[in-house]
């Protein structure tokens, strides 16, 4: 294929529901002619890979403000986009199996309670009430938000691409972007498979690649990709409600509407990142030990697959958006750590604030991309990077 | 042990006796092809299909466990059958009534949004339609741990081929290990067999060994690290696209030779069989006087003619099957002779289907082996050399799931570069032809007016419209068409439904069936208990070992 126009006001690279969202508020803000390049096929990233799961429970204010505004742009959807997410606020349990663990529960718990979000400490009991069949001593306490749910990240993907392609947003699929071009200190356009388009403007939203990108334009960033499995099981009768998150390594399960178990394990780092991403030995084995240990009722249940995809990790936890100020033109909207589907209506939002030069109303020293430049000491950070 | 002696088991009340051996569905389907389960979405009764354990058709609750298939589990004494869907039972379902009162189907992507405060009923009464089964009723019971077999060579596959293989691969001073997963003993003399055995492939470094994780019917994992495998998991026989193509009564030839044996009536006595080749005669010979008439895609082969005329079995060449009629059986087929001939109808009580087969790939998918498209079988074959050496070195292909080149790749050729370790010479050219009847078929068949259910994916109750509406709204290809529709997503791991859909999306979208793709085989290729995988952890080195 050829590429519509040669030239964009803006050129999104990442066709995932971050550059989707992005590329959508663009255009609805009448920014001018917008090209979102997808090298896969749509919903071959991490929107089309991740367990679903949408939450407020986090241990920063910033965050928590993107989490809240981006449930309530799911809660409205079905409305908005026309498509149904079956978006089920069903909660998110935290599960604590140590004091230390519940310590921290009890801090995040602190935070999100002044946000004026009705999180519940539980104690073991309380537990064992929300998750039926959790093996006895499994946890010690947790923590609990109702508003927090699961969706289908499916037509998510499919709402906010059909809605920015009505609105004139050109969508590439299968056209991957080379390499960045640049004139004095700003970037001029772009290089892509398909041959080159001019723009001042290149929105870097490649998930998993986003690192690989910034640095073949020449950017020193911190991203890195870290490999991150789920398995399915076959389908049950409905018997657990919420998203359930083990504070200790981060592993998480829940049920979907069609009644499998779906839960998923981050397996390490993943330094050469390729298009094809395999599933692990020691995954399978590792997740069905620890699922059977939670949950051993589980143990006749079948797994019908397993497969994995990258999250995109910065050092301090917290996704990087705004513009780089080493390059003019160069706009981030990456780092997101395996929760861009949960933070994406909002953060869609933010960015493409960025690329029309308006305020974002996020903290740059939390989510700029100019925070990794300089060394600070008692940096926030987000580690509740979990589920 | 199972299966040694006779076994009684209760079943809807009553208690039913398997013979040594027999599996649940074979006692409960000796008058008639049974009701066993209800679909997904719509309620749909459902029976017996596929006879190899691959699809959603006979799924019981065996003792508190969800999700058994009914044909691969060879009954205990005092075993608790139940099932899994439907109320009262899976026979009489007051649910099913969904299916009469939403003839045009569900649209789960853009229905039941509105009223907006009506969300949680809505998700209430879906999550308790789509579930199958409860949650098991106890933890299964603790066992030790299981170890890795290091077997210098795995031959998948107990068929023709895989005992031939592994016979020439004794000559060469080799002890394979055959996995087999056709229930029943396996005894092979100068190799070790492991009968009623599935396996799955995992990533492997480079050069490195492969490491296969396997799994023994009904609950045993097994962890297998070897240098070389041989597949040979041969073909199965297809599914095809009609309306009511899911009814109990529509079976696939295995399904419907694996209900019939010694001293064993068929469960049917008026079967119309689809199809013209080698495939009808085994039905003709297994099975013949139930059969009332033979229906062909296209042309019927001369054998398949003269024993249906030894028999009296009517023949009707180039035919479209448009529709099988019945509530909770198949009552009357309703044809058409090809080229806009005049539509007719056969009464029948089962449609036996044996027009085509297709090559169990899987493992080569999951392999990382080359596949190509063959335009003659319409269907995707690994690429192999004069040894059967895929482009995997170390994995090779034998039999029926090796290709279509003729002649055949030879045991003793094979066995003898595995055990000299040959790199792999140049792949064998596939053999050319006229393009597969069953596109010009599908072309045709596109076209006609459609009456009943047409399931492009039985496991999750996905129509055919389904699909055309993706094609429609401007998404490509078949993994996007997967994502957009559920199609493919079942347990049968897209063996009834892709290859069709992969046609038909090829037709759709204007371009050749490599065009639109193949759905990623995702590992395990056959549902594996979480208990035995769990069993497993640990026996297996890290990455970082491996």
């Amino acid at each position: 294929m050829t590429l519509p126009r040669s030239s964009y006001r803006a050129v999104v690279v990442g066709g995932g529901i971050i550059g989707l969202y992005t590329a959508y508020d663009l255009a609805r803000a009448g920014a001018g002619p917008i090209l979102v390049l997808e090298r896969g096929f749509l919903s071959s990233g991490a929107s089309g890979r991740n367990g679903g799961g949408v939450r407020q429970q986090w241990e920063t204010r910033g965050t928590i403000r993107l989490a809240r505004e981006s449930v309530e742009a799911y809660r409205r959807f079905g409305r908005d986009f026309g498509y149904n997410l079956w978006f089920r606020q069903s909660g998110y349990l935290f599960l604590a199996e140590s004091e230390v663990e519940l310590a921290r529960l009890r801090t995040v718990h602190d935070v999100v309670t002044a946000e004026g979000l009705p999180a519940r400490l539980l104690d073991a009991g309380g537990v064992a009430e929300l998750v039926p069949g959790l093996a006895p001593g499994a946890a010690i306490g947790g923590s609990y938000l109702a508003s927090d749910g699961v969706l289908y990240p499916f037509p998510a993907v499919w709402g906010v691409y059909e809605a920015a392609r009505s609105l004139g947003v050109d969508v590439a699929l299968g056209v991957e972007a080379l390499g960045l071009r640049v004139e004095g200190t700003r970037v001029t356009g772009l290089v892509t498979s398909e041959g080159a388009v001019a723009t001042t403007t290149v929105v870097n939203a490649a998930g998993g690649w986003s690192g690989e990108f910034s640095r073949r334009a020449g950017l020193e960033v911190p991203n890195v990709a870290t490999r991150h499995e789920i398995l399915a099981t076959e389908s049950l009768k409905p018997f657990l409600d919420p998203m359930v998150v083990r504070a200790s390594d981060g592993l998480y399960f829940s049920q979907t509407m069609r009644g499998e178990i779906v839960g998923g394990r981050t397996v390490g780092h993943a330094p050469g990142v390729g298009p094809g991403v395999p599933s692990s030995p020691g995954f399978l084995t590792g997740m069905a030990r620890a699922l059977t240990g939670l949950l051993p009722r589980l143990g006749s249940v079948r797994v019908l697959r397993a497969w994995s995809g990258y999250y995109d990790d910065t050092p301090d936890g917290f996704p990087v958006i705004g513009e780089d100020p080493r390059l003019p033109g160069f706009v981030h909207a990456n780092g997101f750590g395996g929760h861009g589907f949960m933070l994406a209506p909002a953060a869609g939002r933010r960015v493409a604030r960025a690329v029309l030069g308006e305020p974002t109303e996020l903290d740059p020293a939390v989510f700029g991309p100019g925070r990794f430049l300089v060394a600070r000491r008692d940096a926030p950070a987000e580690r509740l990077g979990l589920g | 042990m199972a299966g040694d002696r006779p076994a009684r088991f209760s079943y809807r009340g009553r208690s039913v006796r398997a013979d040594p051996g027999e599996t649940v569905l074979g006692a409960i389907a000796r008058r008639g092809v049974p009701v066993v389960a209800r679909s997904n979405r719509y309620r749909r009764p459902r029976g017996p299909f596929c006879g190899v354990g691959q699809c959603t058709g006979c799924l019981v609750r065996v003792n508190g466990v969800p999700g058994t298939r009914a044909c691969r589990h060879v009954p205990l004494e005092g075993d608790r059958v139940e099932d899994e869907r439907g109320w009262p039972s899976a026979r009489f379902d007051l649910l099913g009534a969904i299916d009469l009162l939403f003839p045009g189907g569900f649209d789960s992507l853009r229905g039941l949004r509105r009223p907006a405060f009506l969300t949680p009923v809505y998700q209430w009464g879906v999550r308790r339609l789509l579930g199958v089964g409860a949650l098991p009723e106890a933890a299964p019971p603790a066992r030790p741990p299981v170890t890795v077999i290091a077997p210098k060579v795995v031959v998948v596959g107990g068929g023709r081929s895989g005992r031939a293989v592994a016979q020439a691969l004794r000559t060469e001073g080799l002890r394979p290990l055959v996995l087999e997963r056709a229930l029943g003993p396996l005894a092979l003399e100068g190799a070790d067999g492991r009968p009623a055995t599935s396996a799955t492939f995992l990533p492997r470094p480079a050069g490195g060994r492969f490491t296969m994780l396997g799994f023994t019917e009904p609950d045993r994992g097994v962890a297998l690290r070897t240098r070389a495998v041989v597949i040979a998991t041969g073909s199965y026989d297809a599914g095809l696209l009609f309306g009511g193509n899911d009814r109990p009564g529509v079976l696939t030839a295995e399904g419907a030779l694996s209900l019939v044996g010694p001293g064993r009536r068929p469960p049917f006595r008026r079967a119309v069989v689809v199809g013209g080749g080698g495939r009808v005669r085994d039905v003709l010979d297994r099975c013949g006087d139930a059969v009332a008439a033979v229906v062909a895609p296209s042309e019927i082969r001369p054998e398949v003619v003269r024993r249906a005329s030894e028999l009296d079995v009517p023949l009707y060449p180039r035919s479209l099957v448009l529709r099988a009629a019945g509530r909770s059986g198949v009552r009357r087929l309703y044809l058409r002779t090809r080229r806009r001939g005049p539509t007719f109808s056969l009464a029948c009580d089962a449609v036996v289907l044996a027009h085509r087969r297709l090559p169990h790939t899987q493992l080569f998918f999951q392999a990382g082996a080359r596949l190509d498209w063959s335009d003659a079988r319409g269907a995707y074959f690994p690429v192999v050399d004069d040894a059967g050496a895929t482009t995997v070195p170390g994995l090779y292909a034998i039999g029926s799931v090796a290709g279509d080149a003729a002649p055949g790749v030879r045991p003793e050729d094979l066995a003898h570069a595995l055990a000299a370790r040959r790199p792999v010479g140049p792949p064998r050219t596939a053999a050319s032809g006229p393009v597969a009847e069953i596109v010009g078929y599908y072309r045709e068949l596109l076209g006609e007016r459609r009456r009943g259910r047409w399931m492009a994916c039985p496991c999750e109750d996905v129509l055919l419209r389904e699909i055309e509406e993706a094609v429609a709204a401007g998404y490509r290809g078949v993994e996007v068409t997967k994502r957009y529709t559920g199609l493919g997503t079942g347990l049968c791991q897209g063996r009834y439904c892709v290859p069709d859909a992969l046609l038909v999306l090829s037709l759709l979208e204007g371009r050749p069936p490599p065009a639109v793709g193949y759905i990623t085989q995702r590992p395990p290729v056959h549902p594996m208990p979480l208990a035995s995988l769990a069993e497993l952890d640990g026996a297996l080195p890290s990455e970082a070992e491996a």
